[in-house]
């Protein structure tokens, strides 16, 4: 009886224990049921969520697309083919002067200098008339034309010409330190053959290179190979080989006749001062077919002062032999010197003189017998403002004892304002 | 004088297997030199000295030119006074323009003072900007990454220690910037004039503000009637400090201080301008201390 209900409460036990475990385990079923549900219901939000981000991303890099297409389809495509960038450098400058002289235009035009240039001979491209004078306006171009060619250009235009004053490639990628230089330019002989006009430091051009060279100097279509040398100190080897079409000096029309060699050196004696000094020979055959041979020497000491501020002294001496079929001097020689002294007072003012004479003149001077044709020299004073390193104007004094005009010595004062300016893109000018 | 002549003409013995690296100012090339290391010589064309814009093409420079095997320029305009015709008669093929051994640095830098028009009528603007961002520190950083590149490009057999050398200078160098900004949080000077435009990304690295310059227009001299409207802006805004370059006229500068009480404080452009300044560090040390004094 006792198993009996033993067995009894017991099973009631079992079965009540079972149910209320069943009923414990259906909640959490039920629970974890909601809890799934819950979960799919987010992750079906969050993936509509997410497809409407993406929807909506794409169909703003559409719209952008499309839009920048809009604008580069709204861009003119006139300029498809349009080099502007490729364009040269270009430069424009003008040199212009009031000049006032104590000899008539028709006088001074018809100068001789013993020995040298006769009477009417002188080309006079610069300040030639009292009064106002345009003297040119120059453009100047540059540009590189591949990785092997740089390529320059200057048009030198007069009131009444156009001349190509250089036009020339220049390489830039030999080895060695060689470097070649094709077209019409101006030589590097001497000290200021190479340089134009305008980067002078006086206006007028010193009276030995003109007498033996003219205006233009030594300008002329030829070839050109130079070496620098691999040395700490600068120095430079040259040979130009030209035309020869410069009929003061040289000339022969049937071939090509002129030679120039040159070597420059340059030491800096201090931080400040250096010294530049070269030699030169040219030689060439004249209208004549004789043999002509000029050469120079030259030295150029520049102290720097300070940023704006240098003291240089510049002199040149040049010498012509020259064959002629004259038989009483077979040979002709004569030569002359310049000597220059610049003070540079800051980035505005400097002031400058300088001093010429033919020291030299061996020649058939008997055109001449009636006057004496010793101390043939010019004294040059000049100061000079430049507001900004493009415009310059510059007031020049000269006193000119060289000249010899209807068969008399005539000593030429003259006076000249110039104003210069280069205007564009003109690069910086050498040493 | 037999020995004289001997050194003359041949090439610096001591010059064989290093590259030569020129550089058209005297930062550039104090970069280069801890870069390069020993495996360079480096050549600093333009003397500190003077204006930067108005080097002198001294031959002398030709002969430094023809040899180089890498030429680093500053760039935005700031050698084109000076540099081109050197470069064209240096006849060293390596350093034209275009060519693997030129390098300009003012690609690199994110230049400030752009002008939103270009004319000389506003006096010498360079239009790339203002060319002279030596004098922030921090461009330092740029020139060191972009030499150090360069170097392993053209000389492959040492790129290894150029790496090297510059992850030890960049180093270096941030823990020297982290000091540097340190001292320059005390900076009590807040706003200056100038002479020229030279300090500009100094002064904005650390909201210095510039009131005005002496020079009325980019290279051209000053004016009396400049100088009094400059003189009436330093009062209103109670500026105390001019900054004059060591190139230019100091006058005008003393005249201002006269005026106005403010002192003037002489400043190094580059690398060795002023006596003491011929390090990197002592560089940027002298400009600190001198603006904030």
């Amino acid at each position: 009886m006792v198993k009996k209900i033993t067995f009894l409460s017991l099973l009631a036990a079992v079965s009540l224990m079972a149910d209320s475990e069943l009923d414990a385990l259906k909640a959490q079923l039920k629970l974890q049921q909601q809890t799934t549900q819950k979960l799919l219901q987010k992750v079906t939000e969050l993936e509509k969520k997410q497809q409407q981000a993406e929807a909506l991303q794409a169909k703003k890099a559409k719209e952008q697309e499309e839009a920048s297409l809009d604008a580069a389809f709204a861009k003119d495509t006139s300029s498809s083919f349009s080099q502007t960038s490729y364009l040269p450098d270009i430069a424009l400058i003008l040199n212009m002067s009031a000049v006032g002289r104590n000899v008539k235009n028709s006088d001074y035009e018809n100068f001789a200098i013993p020995g040298f240039i006769d009477a009417g001979d002188a080309e006079l491209p610069f300040n030639k008339d009292r009064g106002f004078n345009l003297n040119y306006a120059e453009v100047a171009m540059h540009s590189m034309v591949d990785p092997y060619f740089e390529a320059f250009a200057i048009f030198h235009l007069h009131p009444d010409a156009f001349e190509i004053g250089e036009a020339y490639v220049i390489t830039t990628s030999l080895p060695a330190g060689l470097r070649v230089k094709a077209g019409k330019f101006k030589s590097a002989f001497g000290r200021i053959n190479e340089k134009h006009q305008h980067s002078w430091n006086f206006d007028e051009q010193p009276i030995i290179y003109k007498a033996l060279f003219g205006p233009d100097s030594i300008s002329d279509p030829g070839l050109q190979v130079q070496w620098v040398a691999p040395t700490d100190t600068y120095i430079m080897a040259g040979v130009d080989a030209m035309q020869g079409s410069n009929d003061r000096s040289f000339g022969d029309t049937e071939e090509n006749n002129l030679y120039v060699g040159y070597l420059k050196s340059s030491l800096d004696l201090t931080d400040n001062l250096s010294v530049l000094g070269g030699v030169s020979w040219a030689h060439g055959k004249t209208t004549e077919k004789k043999s002509s041979d000029v050469y120079g020497v030259d030295f150029t000491f520049r102290n720097q002062l300070g940023s704006y501020s240098a003291l240089t002294w510049q002199s040149e001496y040049l010498q012509r032999n020259k064959d002629t079929n004259n038989t009483n001097v077979a040979t002709q020689k004569q030569g002359g010197l310049y000597s220059e002294l610049v003070y540079q007072y800051n980035n505005n003012y400097s002031a400058g003189v300088r001093y010429e004479k033919i020291t030299k003149n061996e020649t058939d001077l008997s055109a001449y017998s009636a006057i004496d044709t010793s101390n043939l020299d010019k004294y040059t004073a000049m100061v000079q403002y430049k507001p900004f390193p493009f415009s310059r104007l510059r007031l020049e004094y000269s006193h000119d004892r060289t000249k010899v005009i209807a068969g008399q010595r005539k000593d030429i004062d003259s006076v000249m304002l110039t104003l210069n300016i280069a205007a564009g893109a003109h690069g910086a000018h050498a040493y | 004088m037999k020995k004289i002549f001997l050194t003359v003409l041949f090439i610096t013995s001591s010059l064989f297997g290093a590259l030569n690296v020129d550089t058209t100012y005297s930062t550039l090339g104090a970069v280069a030199k801890k870069i390069g290391g020993d495996n360079v010589h480096v050549v600093v064309l333009g003397s500190s000295k003077y204006d930067p814009h108005f080097i002198v093409p001294k031959p002398s420079l030709l002969s430094k030119l023809r040899r180089a095997d890498l030429l680093i320029i500053n760039g935005g305009g700031l050698e084109l006074g000076w540099l081109p015709p050197l470069i064209k008669s240096a006849n060293n093929g390596k350093i034209q323009a275009g060519a693997s051994g030129f390098l300009d640095m003012s690609h690199f830098i994110k230049m400030i003072d752009k002008p939103a028009s270009v004319s000389r009528a506003f006096g010498d603007i360079h239009a790339q900007g203002n060319p002279h961002y030596s004098t922030d520190p921090y461009q330092v950083l740029i020139m060191a990454k972009v030499i150090a590149r360069k170097l392993e490009q053209i000389d492959p057999a040492h790129a290894t220690e150029y790496k090297n050398n510059l992850e030890k200078f960049l180093s270096e160098w941030n823990v020297y910037l982290k000091n540097y900004d340190a001292k320059m949080a005390e900076c009590k000077t807040k706003k200056v004039v100038q002479y020229h435009e030279l300090y500009n990304y100094f002064l904005r690295r650390y909201d210095i503000t510039n009131i005005g310059n002496i020079e009325p227009l980019p290279g051209i001299a000053p004016s009396s009637k400049h100088t009094l409207q400059l003189i009436n802006a330093m009062r209103a805004n109670g500026v105390k400090k001019i900054l004059q370059d060591v190139y230019h006229e100091k006058r005008t500068a003393k005249f201002i201080a006269a005026k106005t009480g403010a002192s003037v404080a002489v400043i190094p452009h580059d690398v060795g301008a002023v006596k003491g300044s011929d390090t990197l560090e002592s560089f940027y040390n002298m400009i600190a201390q001198r603006i904030c004094k």
